[in-house]
């Protein structure tokens, strides 16, 4: 059988390089008489749809958004209880800052050492990073009613980026117990949100609830992924059976067949007093769901360590676990990053399931407005939609390209 | 390939057996890749195995230190006969060493880290005394000053001594080497061969699988040609290179030579 080329009469075999946007536009929109109609046809088209978003937006009555700003934030949270999300929110400042700042400061050191050239972030380059964050946060503070939140806001940047500094500059020694104090900041904005006659996550809402159901449902469930992963590849029939069971059977459902199982099948088995409530019931089936998932992201990274690395471990007489622990998971991990990232956004995505199920999260509080009686019937679902669509746009955005950013670091691919 | 490197004068005796195989066989499926081979290797004696590819060479040496578990006969290591116990297996992975064609240094630490791991996490010595006792391996394979590099900063010349200083740190009392100069570009060989051949001098007891014959010449006080799953053909390389008996032998040396 032969493979004829296909035949260009309008190009030229040489291609030039195109001289402007002019020549550029005359080779690749309008080289021929159907070409130029379809181009014409086809920006007129996008102008028209542009206009009639941007209409739509710039027209539109925002205080549906206004009044409901703290809805679709946090919930149903008290309105005299406020205090307590912004001291959250100044717990994972300085969380995200200090964190930050190690890390930074731990790569700068290693590079260092094995002679790297090594460049350090400034602050223009960190605001170069996290653009499409900052301009959601000047978004969402365009719509508040007072000036509080926009100085609360200011401040939590401050104290994160004093945070940032104070993490890079800090020695060795105190560096080590960096982790100690994430999990000490952890504890301490649950204990500010739900201690002493707070709310627990049973009462959270609006992108709040989605941001803790995604980053505590991959929290929890890589644990088990890992080891669902390891009990694939393990020797044992048992194991294996056991855990390409649970993966495949859990691979095979939709997330939102999980929830609802969560929801109404659990309902039947366990008794009324010691059920979990709603939103725990949710977040146990998103780990449940996860960790499959994540199962089979680490099983495609332990795949990607060369058996070398197991032989070259063997050889020098590691025991087989300090193997796994020591040798294969780092390289393994590193590979898995991009793909780990991936699971990550579409679970942010995803949060908005429990929807469904009646609890008010973000996506479903920017519907369930449209129906207050002051907005019934205006048709602003465009722009309570085009909002929460801006804040998963962003998370997902910013989440997307700090893998990139990770993995180039990492240099993963290359050995 | 190969190159000429002359290594003159290197006579040794046989000591007593350190490494003994009996009748060893090993199967891959119907595959049969060592078919009875019977060996000893003296303490202080360097043996040097060749032959065409897929003859068992490395098969035979990975079932030295269990890295291939052999199907039938017995493997003795410094008076361990390995058997399916792990902790049979680990006491002899620790007393031989084992260099790859392919190096296998661990990417993601550095090089110091990659030479102090086993003795720290093996022989859990003190990481001040690990890091010493890196250093002066790293310095006995000439490049103590990539101790904080990456294995991937450096050339596969380099990454080969790294690897054999990551042996040499567990204090092995037998080395093996699979083609460690097979993957290496052609003037990089020399100074992994180098190294060997201190080694070599140095007592160490050695088996080596590779075509390198200047190296056979310098050091060897055995050459054993394997081919098809058996031991063909053993002497000295003198033998080897004047004298070859069997038409196989005689065949593969015409090829390398």
């Amino acid at each position: 059988m032969t493979v004829e080329a296909p035949v260009f009469e309008e190009t030229p075999p040489q291609v030039e390089p195109a001289r402007g946007p002019t020549d550029w536009a005359r080779k690749n929109l309008f080289n021929n008489w159907y070409n130029s109609l379809l181009t014409v046809a086809l920006a007129a088209f996008v102008v028209w749809a542009l206009l009639a978003l941007v209409r739509g937006l710039l027209g539109a009555d925002y205080e549906i958004i206004r009044a409901n700003l703290r809805l679709f934030m946090i919930g149903e949270f008290p309105a005299d209880q406020l205090w307590r999300p912004w001291a959250a929110t100044y717990c994972f400042a300085v969380l995200f800052g200090t964190v930050g700042g190690s890390l930074a400061a731990e790569a700068r050191d290693r590079a260092t050492e094995a002679g790297l050239p090594n460049v350090s972030t400034t602050l223009r380059q960190i605001l170069i990073r996290f653009w499409p964050i900052l301009v959601l946060i000047v978004v969402i503070l365009s719509f508040t009613t007072t000036i509080t939140p926009t100085l609360l806001t200011v401040g939590a940047l401050a104290v994160g980026l004093g945070a940032y500094y104070l993490g890079r500059a800090m020695p060795r020694a105190i560096r080590r117990w960096t982790w100690l104090l994430a999990i000490l900041l952890i504890a301490a904005s649950y204990l500010a949100l739900a201690g002493f006659g707070g709310v627990g996550w049973q009462g959270w809402g609006g992108l709040h609830l989605n941001l803790f159901l995604t980053f505590t449902g991959i929290l929890v469930a890589f644990p088990f992924g890992l080891l669902l992963a390891m009990g694939r590849r393990s020797s044992l029939p048992v194991i294996r059976t056991i855990s390409v069971t649970y993966i495949e059977l859990v691979r095979g459902v939709p997330l939102i067949a999980v929830l609802i199982a969560g929801a109404f099948a659990v309902g039947f088995i366990i008794p009324r007093d010691v059920r979990p409530g709603f939103v725990t019931r949710m977040l146990i089936a998103i780990i449940a769901f996860e960790a499959a998932y994540i199962a089979e992201v680490v099983r495609g990274g332990l795949q990607a360590v060369p058996r070398g690395q197991v032989e070259a471990a063997q050889a020098v007489g590691l025991a087989p676990w300090k193997t796994m622990r020591l040798i294969v998971l780092p390289q393994a991990l590193r590979a898995t990053i991009p793909a780990m990232v991936g699971q990550f956004i579409s679970l942010f995505k995803d949060t908005t399931l429990v929807a469904v199920l009646g609890i008010t999260e973000l996506l479903e509080a920017t519907f369930v407005v449209n129906s207050q009686p002051a907005y019934l019937g205006k048709g602003l679902f465009v722009v309570t939609l085009s909002f929460a669509a801006l804040i998963f746009w962003v998370g997902c955005y910013t989440m997307s390209r700090e893998s990139r950013r990770l993995e180039r670091k990492l240099g993963v691919g290359e050995r | 390939m190969t190159t000429a490197v002359d290594y003159s004068d290197a006579t040794r005796a046989t000591g007593e057996a350190i490494i003994e195989l009996e009748g060893v066989d090993k199967f891959f499926g119907d595959f049969q890749a060592l078919k009875g081979i019977d060996m000893r290797v003296g303490q202080q004696e360097v043996v040097v195995v060749i032959g065409p590819s897929g003859g068992g060479k490395s098969t035979l040496i990975r079932c030295i230190n269990r890295l291939e578990k052999h199907d039938g006969g017995r493997v003795t290591v410094d008076g361990i006969e390995l058997s399916d116990d792990i902790r049979n297996i680990q006491e002899v992975r620790r007393e031989t060493g084992m260099v790859f064609q392919s190096f296998n240094l661990f990417p993601h630490i550095t090089v110091l880290d990659n030479v102090t791991l086993a003795p720290r996490q093996v022989r859990k010595m003190p990481k001040k005394e690990a890091e010493a006792l890196a250093m002066q391996m790293l310095t006995r394979v000439k490049i103590p000053e990539q101790a904080r590099k990456y294995p991937g900063q450096l050339s596969g010349g380099q990454q080969q001594r790294v690897a054999i200083a990551r042996a040499l740190a567990m204090q092995p009392k037998v080395m093996l080497f699979d083609e460690p100069t097979s993957a290496l570009d052609p003037e990089m060989i020399k100074e992994v061969l180098d190294v060997m051949v201190e080694l070599a001098r140095g007592g160490m007891t050695m088996i080596v699988v590779t075509h390198e014959m200047g190296f056979a010449r310098a050091v060897a006080n055995r050459v054993v040609f394997m081919a098809d799953g058996e031991i063909v053909e053993v002497g000295t390389p003198e033998h080897f290179f004047t004298d070859p008996q069997e038409e196989r032998t005689k065949l593969f040396l015409s090829q390398i030579l």
